[in-house]
């Protein structure tokens, strides 16, 4: 007798062992198809055509395979832009520290294409984080490239100088190597808040 | 394009900083700006002047904001606003 229940326990747990098995894998097939859907639509999705401080062209797609932390604003900004890009910087190079973490691309894309052409963009963000890149175009691009990111952008009166200030969202965005927004981060985040966050997406990504 | 170039970083600190100084001096003379016009023309030509209204701005909704914290909000009073 204990030898026959032994039999049919072992054939339950086979069973059971293989339903789950195979609901695993339908599970990780279901999950994969999403992804490779989602993906897709990534690349469709806050895509952008700008360009950088060299004067090379550049698009979304050029990033794939890095994460990316991408931040709006322009070079006549009084103090939120400088002050953004400090803790922008800042997180970036806590991340840079551990070499087990994935590389980290830090953007910045001008919502003041009229004044923030290369050269001004390249003179402005040396001072915060020697990879972070400028990004600018003619105002339909840079018109486009907020719009698919959801920025608010407003430029202001022009006084006596022609000066003015351009009102826009205080806004952060993370991307991950697969071009899929994972955060997206307002004013009040610290330097060590931001990298805290960017860190555990990096660790659940996929 | 605007001719001028945007501020450098030493500029930058150079006008917050007056800006500061001027803030600190209204704070300690309960917002007398005429007690503080030395340190307010300092600031005007630290900054570029779009930096000052917007400081200007900022300074006022910085106060509104104490107000309504230490005050409470007044809806009728609010209203009068645009």
């Amino acid at each position: 007798l204990r030898r026959r229940l032994a039999v049919v326990a072992a054939v339950a747990g086979t069973a059971t062992a293989t339903w789950l098995y195979l609901r695993h894998q339908k599970e990780q097939e279901r999950r994969s198809r999403r992804l490779r859907e989602l993906r897709a639509l990534a690349l469709g999705q806050g895509d952008f055509q700008l360009s950088d401080t060299s004067g090379t062209p550049r698009r979304k797609a050029d990033f794939l395979g890095r994460w990316v932390l991408l931040y709006f604003g322009f070079t006549h900004c009084p103090d939120v832009c400088p002050e953004q890009l400090e803790r922008l910087s800042g997180a970036v190079r806590l991340l840079e520290r551990d070499p087990a973490l994935p590389p980290l691309q830090p953007l910045f894309v001008t919502v003041d294409p009229e004044r923030d052409d290369a050269a001004a963009l390249a003179r402005y963000l040396r001072d915060f984080h020697p990879r972070l890149l400028g990004l600018t175009g003619t105002p339909e691009q840079v018109r486009a490239a907020a719009a698919a990111f959801r920025v608010y952008v407003s430029a202001g009166p022009r006084d006596a100088d022609g000066d003015y200030v351009v009102d826009h969202s205080v806004l952060t965005f993370l991307l991950d190597p697969d071009g899929m927004f994972r955060d997206c981060y307002g004013s009040a985040r610290t330097a060590e808040e931001l990298a805290r966050s960017v860190r555990g997406h990096m660790e659940s990504y996929r | 394009a605007a001719g001028m170039a945007a501020p450098t970083m030493e500029e930058r600190k150079a006008c917050w900083g007056a800006r500061d100084e001027f803030w600190q001096c209204l704070d300690s003379h309960g917002d007398d700006a005429a007690k503080c016009e030395k340190l307010r023309r300092a600031f005007e030509s630290r900054c570029p002047q779009q930096w000052v209204k917007h400081f200007d701005k900022r300074r006022d909704f910085l106060k509104y904001k104490k107000k309504l914290e230490t005050e409470g909000f007044h809806p009728s009073e609010a209203a009068g606003k645009s």
